[in-house]
Parts: structure tokens; sequence; C-alpha cells
């Protein structure tokens, strides 16, 4: 613990120095009089002053929440030595806010005392959290000197984003080796019929269409479409981010790559991620729960981080990008890098679904004539660069803040399937 | 306001010197500045001492009433301060109000004792002298002991 003064051990001096110099001065018994209790003050105030002893233990009821819940963080405090005055601040970091309890709160502890103190917190955003730095600050009884420390009880918190509700996710067109719950266009064990064909020595008696072989005199035999898994990578761009307000596009993006994550891997397919940004993390593809909370916490630690170095797909290793991966990327569209990343995936033949998280609604055209008209013009080259992707092959799909990611995910279904019959 | 009614002579000075302290004391309250709070009780002392300077030698009985008070003031406007960044428990307000109470109280005891031990009709001599050069000597050792305490501290 640090020791200092406070201003009063300050004023007390001073005052004390001047009535006691003025009496001798002037010759005046008034003044040391005023001064006297301040001089007695301070000589029993010093004399008294110890150093407080306090012990601050600090614990979440849960280290996983969802966002909007509320979690109770515990503060034990145990008192070696008394506190006469002892402040304390839980710093709580942006993003939760406390509903319940005082902070920061000032309280006095004897010797053995032991003391709890409930705090209730709101998680407003998704993230990972430390908190824990507690701030002490403790006075002697007169108030004349004060100790502080800072102590770094970090207690972790993991918040995360509240999934959408998704009525249909984007259909990969390939499917993968494994069982899942997709209909593959390969026939084999499924429930989806796909076709009749002449029975064959070995085929099972219940596949037989008995309706089919008694109208042409000849046994035949249904066949099914095999119902596979896909490979699903979520692409996400954190190159740049628009923000106004407290949220911006990286924080729809990162609530969209979690809920359709989540849909994913519940429907048996392999999820992936790829942050494409400033720091560069992948996660290969893989299924189950396990999988499921190794993507959300990637997305929990992804910030902006600026960089100037130009990156490109092949910093990525083998097997992040498996092929007939269905990438489904949500990016702002406001850096090149990752505008050029996306193009070269697609010439690379992959399935790719670009979510384009507006930032329209987070930037306002600039004052004056030029200004509107640069922002046209903005808009104009986002336009553009759609169009570059529509010509690749790809789909690219405006995503403004208010309008739920279902409705987004069943546009690009329904458009997807239109253009399937159009082949 | 007593002061400037017990004041033989200057009782506008008086009057000005205490005003403009509590004008400072207030702003000194609001801004919160300990500076200005210091100022202000300094101020304070001033005004009671130049109205007793007007009325001769010797230290008159209202003094007991007048040191007793700055320091109450005092004590009050610290523990308002200390407010500013962390208000207090109803508990330990209770704690400290009881506190407060009894250090007036001793402030009291203590000033009338000394009027009454040291005998100060007479203004000055030397005894007084004495006393005065004592407290200003050690004052200074605190002085010089609290810069040492400062310096070891050098993180702050």
């Amino acid at each position: 613990m640090s020791r200092y003064a406070t201003p009063k051990l300050g004023a007390y001096v001073l005052l004390t120095a001047l009535g006691l110099l003025g009496a001798l001065i002037f010759a005046r018994p008034e003044l040391a009089l005023i001064a006297l209790p301040f001089a007695v003050a301070l000589a029993v105030g010093l004399s008294h002053a110890r150093q407080p002893d306090v012990r601050v233990h600090l614990e979440f009821d849960s280290e996983r929440v969802l966002e909007e819940d509320e979690v109770a963080l515990e503060l034990e405090l145990d008192a070696r030595d008394s506190a006469s005055r002892l402040e304390l601040l839980v710093e709580i970091p942006r993003g939760l806010e406390l509903v319940e309890g005082r902070n920061p709160v000032a309280l006095r502890l004897e010797r053995g005392e032991e003391r709890r103190l409930d705090l209730r917190l709101l998680c407003r955003r998704w993230g990972a959290y430390r908190l824990g730095d507690v701030h002490l600050r403790a006075r002697d009884a007169g108030g004349l000197l004060a100790w502080e420390q800072t102590l770094d009880r970090a207690a972790p918190l993991r918040v995360y984003p509240r999934p959408e509700q998704l009525r249909e996710l984007v259909t990969p067109r390939e499917t993968q080796l494994f069982t899942g719950n997709r209909v593959s266009r390969q026939k084999g064990e499924g429930l989806e019929f796909a076709d009749l064909r002449p029975f064959a020595a070995g085929d099972r008696i219940r596949r037989i269409n008995w309706r089919a072989s008694a109208r042409r005199g000849d046994f035949w035999v249904n066949e099914f479409h095999a119902e596979r898994n896909a490979d699903v990578i979520l692409f996400l761009d954190s190159f740049a981010d628009a923000r106004r307000g407290g949220t911006g596009t990286l924080d729809q993006a990162i609530r969209a790559a979690a809920s359709v994550s989540e849909r994913y891997v519940v429907d048996k397919d392999r999820v992936g991620l790829v942050n494409f940004g400033g720091v560069l993390n992948w996660l290969r593809p893989g299924t189950g729960m396990v999988q499921r909370y190794r993507i959300v916490d990637a997305l929990l630690n992804t910030e902006i981080t600026l960089s100037y170095a130009w990156k490109e797909i092949d910093v990525l290793p083998r097997g992040t990008l498996p092929p007939k991966a269905l990438v489904l990327a949500l990016t702002p569209l406001l850096d090149d890098r990752t505008v050029s990343a996306l193009l070269d995936l697609r010439a690379r033949g992959f399935d790719l679904v670009v979510i384009e998280v507006s930032p329209l609604p987070f930037a306002e055209p600039p004052p004056g004539r030029s200004g509107e008209l640069a922002f046209r013009l903005w808009k104009l080259r986002r336009e553009g660069r759609r169009s570059e992707y529509e010509r690749a092959g790809a789909q690219v799909v405006e995503w403004h803040d208010g309008t739920p990611l279902t409705a987004i995910l069943e546009g690009v279904s329904a458009s997807r399937r239109h253009a399937r019959v159009r082949v | 306001m007593y002061g400037t009614l017990e004041a033989d002579r200057v009782a506008v000075l008086v009057l000005a010197l205490g005003a403009g302290s509590v004008v400072l004391l207030v702003c000194g309250l609001a801004a919160p500045s300990p500076p200005a709070v210091v100022g202000s009780f300094v101020g304070v002392a001033a005004s009671w001492s130049v109205s007793a300077w007007t009325r001769g030698s010797g230290a008159p009985g209202g003094t007991i009433l007048a040191a007793v008070g700055i320091f109450v003031a005092a004590e009050l406007a610290y523990w308002s301060l200390e407010q500013v960044s962390v208000v207090d428990e109803p508990e330990l307000l209770a704690r400290r109000a009881a506190g407060l109470a009894i250090r007036a109280a001793a402030a009291l005891a203590l000033v009338a004792f000394a009027l009454a031990a040291l005998d100060l009709r007479t203004g000055g001599g030397l005894l007084l002298e004495a006393v005065g050069a004592a407290a200003a000597v050690a004052l200074l050792a605190l002085v010089l002991l609290l810069a040492r305490a400062g310096h070891e501290n050098p993180e702050r």
C-alpha cells in the first residue's frame, strides 16, 4: 500500500503553523487558541494512524453468461487490521453495467471483521471480460493519512452473444462424406426419394417399389438421396469497423456469426472460422458442442487491430478452407484486402455468399456539397464492388442494422433456389 | 458576524474578511478545492483576530467559541470533500458524526482549559512567546517528517 498525506493534513499543519506564528509575531493569544485544536488533532491523529490490512476476494456466480443476462459479483472483505474508512472501487469494464449494489462504497471495518458485498451486473455487450481490478483507499480515523492500493483480482467473465432465432440457413451447394442432415445430390442411404432403377442382385426387398414393379412387369427398386453433412466456413472481416453510439458493424457480424455457427453445428455440419483482419485467426472445421464453444470463444476475442500489411488467402494454413465448403462471409466491405481475398476464394471455386454488414446506418454524409458528393461516390464504389462479386458468381446481400438476420438468410436461400432452377 | 458585532473599530474590515472567507469556503466545497477551503479558514481566523485586536490586549471569552467553531467547520468541510468521491455508508456516517461530536467537545474543553491555565488576560508575555516558539519548531520538524515520508513513496 502506498501512503500519502491527505489535503486535510496539509491544511491542519498550515492552520496550526500560521496560528502559532501569528500569535508569536503579533503577540495575540487568540490565534494560538484557534490553532490549538488543530495542533492537538494533528498530534493525536498522526500518533494513532496505522496502515490497514484488508484482504479482498472476488468471485462471479457464473463465468459464462449470455448478453442481457445479469451476473452476481461477490466481494469478500477480510480485515486483518481495522480500517476507519475504507473506500472500495471495483473497476467495471465497458459493456457491463451495475444494476444493484454500491460501487464505489465507503465503509468501516473492525479488526477481524469479515464483510460480504454483493453487486449485480447487467451484461450489455458480448465479450471476454477480465473484471477485478479493485482499488482500495483507506484513511486513518482523523483523515490525515491515506493508503492506496490496487489489487489485481482478475475474474474472467465470458458474455456470449444472444443467438438469434433462425428459421432457415443458407444451404451449401456441395455436401461432404460424413452423415448429416443435408440431402445430398448423390444417391445412397436416406429418406428423400431420388429415382427408380431395375432390381439388381443384392438389393434389399424392402426397397422394391411394388406399384412400379406391377406396372412394368419387372422388379424396380427406389433410390434415395444420401444424407450428408457439409463444411461451412464463417469468414469474418475484422480489418475495419463502422461504429456509432456503442454499436457497430463488427458487433452485428459477431452476433450473426455466433447465431449461424450454432445452427450449423446443431445440423451436424462441420463449421470453421476465419477471422481475417489485422490479427489473423482461424479454426479448422469441426463439429459438436466443443467446436461451437471454440468458435464463440474465438469470436469473443475478436477486435479491430489496425494493420497496413497486405494479407491474402495464401496465409491461411491448409485444411482451414476444405474443398466444396460454403464460405459465408460477414464483411462491411470497407477494406480492399477482404474484397480481394473473397474474390480470390470465389476464383478458387468456393461456394461464396457475402453478407454485407452495411456501414451506412453508422455513417453520415459530411456537411456541404462536396461532402455529399463524396458520400454518393463512396456509395457508388460500394455498389461497384457488389457488382464485381456478382460477376464472379458470388451472391452478395446487404444487411442493415435492425433487419432480422433470419430474413436475410431466407432471402439468400430463396435466391439460391431460383438460381438453381434457372440453371 | 459575531466578530463584527464584537469589534470596537474597523467592523467593516472584519465583516469583509469574514464574508470573503465564507464565500471562499462555499466555492471551495462546490468546486471542490482543498486550497480554497484552507484559505477560507485562514480568513475566518484572521477576521476573528482583527476583531479581538480592536478590543485591546487579552483573549476575549468568545475566543473559545470561535476556536471550536472554526475547528468543527474545518472538520465538516473536509468530511464534505471526502463525500465527493465516495459517500459514506449509513453506519459509517453515524460513527463519524459521533466522532466529530467527541472531537468538538474535546476542543471546547481544551481551549477553555488553555485559557484558564495560561491565564491569558494580559496579552503576550514570556510564557506565550515560549509556547509559540516551541510550536513553530515542532511544526517545522513535522513538515520535514512528512516531506521525507512523501519521498519514500516515489510511485505517488
